[in-house]
C-alpha cells in the first residue's frame, strides 16, 4: 500500500520496500502544479491494464508497476481494490498513478484542497 | 500520442449535468459516470482530470446555459419549479459547504437570480423546490407571498 503525503506544494508518494524493488520504483514527488485531480475509484482495478514493463500482474491479487495503454503510462499498486484512488498528472514522467491508500476519500480531499486555486 | 478523444465533450458534459441533478456528488461512482456518459474511464481522467474536474465543468456548464439566460427574461420561477435548476440546488446544500470553488460559482448564480427575482423570492423558490423534491406538499408561491406570517395573530 502506498503512503502519501501532501505538503505544500507537493505530493510525495511512498512504497513499501519490497513493492519497490518489484516496480522498479522508489516513489514519486510530484510538484501540486502537476497534479490535474484525485478520485476515489475503486472501479478503476477493473480496467484493462496494458502491457507492463516492469511490474508485476497477478490478477486479482496484485498490480504493481508501469503499464502501458493506449499511448498512456499509468503506474499501478493496487491489491486491495476498494481502496483505490487515481491521481491524474501532466507534465510528469507518467500520466496516472493508480495507488491502494489507507483512506481514499481522505487523500482525495487533501488533494482536492492543496490544489485549488486561491 | 494517445488515441483522439472518441466522445463529444459537449455530450458528456450534458449527461453529466442530468446525472449531478439526480443524484448527490458522493452516489455518483466512476462507474456510473462511464456507463451513464458512455466515455472510456481513460478518456474522462485525461479530459477532466478527476470526477470533481467533470463535475465544475457541469456545474459551471449549467449555470452558464440554465441560469444566466434566466436574467433576460426567461421565467425564473417556472425553471426553478420545473426543475431545471436542480444541479444548482444540489450544488448549493450539497458541495458549495465544502469546496470553495462550488461556492464562487453558486454565489455567482444565486446573485444572478437575486437580481432578476429578488432575494426573498429566490429564497422561497429554491426552499418550495425542496420540499417538492420531498414530497411535501407546498402553497404555491403566490399564496405564500400573500398570506401573513402568523395567522394566528390576524385579524
Amino acid at each position: 500500500m502506498a503512503k502519501i503525503q501532501i505538503t505544500a506544494d507537493h505530493v510525495i508518494v511512498k512504497l513499501p520496500l519490497w513493492r519497490q524493488i518489484l516496480s522498479l520504483s522508489t516513489g514519486f514527488t510530484i510538484p501540486l502544479e502537476n497534479v490535474r485531480g484525485a478520485t476515489m475509484d475503486p472501479g478503476a482495478a477493473g480496467e484493462p491494464k496494458g502491457l507492463r514493463s516492469p511490474g508485476t500482474y497477478i490478477p486479482g491479487v496484485l498490480t504493481l508497476g508501469t503499464f502501458y495503454r493506449d499511448g498512456e503510462r499509468t503506474f499501478w499498486d493496487v491489491h486491495n481494490r476498494s481502496r483505490v484512488v487515481v491521481l491524474q498528472l501532466t507534465g510528469e514522467r507518467y500520466d496516472r498513478l493508480v495507488l491502494e491508500v489507507e483512506n481514499p476519500r481522505t487523500v482525495v480531499e487533501h488533494i482536492e484542497a492543496a490544489t485549488r486555486p486561491s | 500520442m494517445g488515441r483522439p478523444r472518441s466522445f463529444d465533450e459537449n455530450q458528456v458534459i450534458a449527461s453529466a449535468i442530468t446525472l449531478f441533478a439526480s443524484r448527490s456528488y458522493d452516489s455518483v461512482s466512476v462507474d456510473d459516470l462511464v456507463t451513464h456518459l458512455g466515455v472510456h474511464r481513460n478518456s474522462l481522467y485525461k479530459t477532466f482530470g478527476s470526477k470533481r474536474g467533470l463535475y465544475l465543468a457541469a456545474l459551471r456548464r449549467h449555470l452558464d446555459q440554465d441560469v444566466r439566460p434566466l436574467t433576460h427574461g426567461e421565467p425564473a420561477l417556472e425553471a426553478i419549479e420545473a426543475g431545471r435548476l436542480d444541479l444548482l440546488l444540489f450544488a448549493a446544500v450539497e458541495r458549495a459547504p465544502v469546496d470553495e470553488e462550488v461556492a464562487a460559482e453558486v454565489a455567482r448564480a444565486l446573485t444572478w437570480l437575486d437580481a432578476e427575482l429578488g432575494g426573498l423570492l429566490t429564497a422561497a423558490a429554491l426552499g418550495r423546490r425542496v420540499r417538492t423534491r420531498a414530497g411535501v406538499s407546498t402553497p404555491a408561491l403566490s399564496e405564500l407571498a400573500g398570506s401573513p406570517p402568523h395567522p394566528e395573530t390576524a385579524t
